[in-house]
């Protein structure tokens, strides 16, 4: 598919070059090799995993290389749908954005860059875009966008090892919703969810920079309080409540704690204690 | 090059439902300004919602800015470029000055003017437009509020400079002020979309 335009463009779109590729074939073997793009993907593998800030970093070499003013790509993919990126991280304006949301491609200004290089950074940039969903995707949880249960038990490890190593002080705090079941099977799973993306809104608030927050059940959530001794927990919990309350959430929870290393600097243990503590508050005995 | 937590925080935005774009403008010191987002979006007030949410937590004083892609591309259809939509608007009790802050296409202008939110909220929305770049040859000639009440429509009155018609607009919102800047915006948005592309 080709789109034309040109200076005569009355649209304002500043890209005048609106030339998606036509040439579905983009790999990086046979004509369409570009050493410049795999060298860089090279590099930047070498050092950090390939995400957004690579697409960024592409389209910056890219227009230096060929003396662009500007450059956008359009990136087409079930899992993220339609998605476009211009140099320098700046906005694509609306209108562009309804023009050049037809079909994938790279758009120069100016539109000399010969196609087989084109595709080759748009591939490269589909590329890093999966790879930066996938990553993020293996470690949050797709509901409430914070940790999830690998990434947090990951989090406690190293916690753990370092408070063991070094005697660095966390406080694990485990976080379980009250009669959670009870607003699924009243009001439905789709409040239910809704309720719990604003806990984890919720919670993301309530945490300082530094510690961790991750949903690790279906309504029970934990936290790694860094640098705390124990008694943080009450004003992580007042924060907590607080912004529920600000969302208008009516969930209540109930929480339950272990310090490191005061309690111990097993994580198996962590969890064992502050579980035990949890349910007890909730007064439930486990055997 | 980004941080991890750049990176993510864009991901996050982009991961939201319709969102085709999402554009970072940056103060000098580094530290987020504005946020756009192009966005496909069937509801995008709950796209802004929800990406007001995500920026609060990575950068609490950033603006959150929501472009409609359909709705530039039916503006386009009728001939119209890209609408300013308003940022933020504050009112400054102890000195009675208002701060106006617009975007249009990721480009943003602040504007200042005193005479209280009414006729300050007008006056600061054209000069934040006079920031961003438009030639506004229009003066203010009245800012009504209908019933002095609250939820009652501000109307704003421009004369023009050039001797061509006044122009009008109206606008009910949350308080005086932004109803003002919005009257004002909506008095010009169809001239504006006749300059974009020439600023």
């Amino acid at each position: 598919m080709r789109h034309e335009s040109g200076d005569d463009d009355e649209t304002g779109a500043t890209l005048s070059s609106i030339h998606a590729s036509d040439n579905e074939r983009s790999d990086f073997t046979g004509e369409d090799y570009e050493p410049w793009l795999f060298q860089t993907m090279l590099n930047e593998l070498s050092e950090r995993e390939l995400g957004v800030g690579f697409i960024y970093a592409i389209l910056e070499l890219f227009a230096e290389r060929h003396g662009l003013t500007d450059v956008a790509v359009v990136l087409v993919n079930e899992s993220f749908g339609t998605q476009m990126f211009r140099l320098g991280g700046a906005a694509v304006t609306s209108e562009m954005a309804a023009h050049l949301s037809a079909s994938p491609g790279v758009y120069c200004e100016p539109d000399h860059v010969p196609v087989p290089e084109r595709d080759a950074v748009r591939t490269a940039c589909q590329l890093a875009m999966s790879l930066h969903l996938a990553r993020f995707s293996a470690a949050h949880d797709p509901l409430t966008n914070i940790a999830n249960r690998r990434s947090f038990d990951e989090a406690l490890e190293i916690a753990a090892a370092r408070s063991a190593r070094y005697g660095w002080a966390f406080t694990l705090v485990l976080v379980d919703l009250n009669n959670f079941k009870l607003v699924n099977d009243r009001s439905g799973h789709e409040y239910g969810n809704h309720l719990l993306r604003q806990f984890g809104f919720a919670l993301r608030q309530a945490v300082r920079q530094g510690d961790m927050a991750a949903r690790v059940g279906g309504d029970e959530f934990a936290v790694i309080l860094s640098n705390a001794e124990g008694h943080e927990s009450s004003g992580f919990t007042e924060r907590l409540r607080g912004h529920l309350a600000s969302l208008g959430n009516p969930v209540d929870f109930t929480i339950g704690t272990a310090t490191s290393p005061r309690d111990s600097t097993d994580p198996g243990e962590l969890l064992r204690l502050a579980d035990g503590r949890l349910y007890e508050k909730k007064g439930i005995r486990i055997s | 090059m980004m941080s991890r937590t750049e990176e993510d925080f864009e991901l996050e935005l982009r991961s939201l439902p319709g969102v085709l774009n999402v554009g970072i403008t940056k103060h000098a010191n580094g530290d987020v300004n504005v946020v756009t987002l192009v966005a496909n979006s069937k509801d995008p007030s709950a796209t802004r919602s929800a990406a007001t949410q995500i920026a609060s937590l990575y950068y609490p004083e950033a603006a959150v800015v929501v472009e409609d892609a359909n709705r530039a591309l039916s503006d386009h259809n009728r001939g119209e470029g890209p609408r300013v939509a308003l940022i933020r608007a504050d009112y400054d009790t102890t000195d009675g000055f208002c701060e106006v802050q617009l975007s249009v296409d990721g480009r943003t202008g602040i504007g200042r003017a005193g005479s209280g939110p009414l006729i300050g909220g007008a006056e600061a929305t054209l000069a934040a437009l006079r920031d961003l770049g438009y030639d506004v040859p229009y003066s203010l000639m009245t800012v009504t509020n209908v019933t002095n009440g609250r939820d009652w429509p501000v109307i704003v009155t421009l004369r023009s400079l050039a001797n061509d018609a006044d122009r009008f607009g109206i606008a009910r919102s949350e308080d005086d002020l932004v109803s003002a800047v919005k009257a004002t915006l909506d008095s010009l948005n169809r001239f504006l979309s006749t300059l974009e592309g020439r600023v």
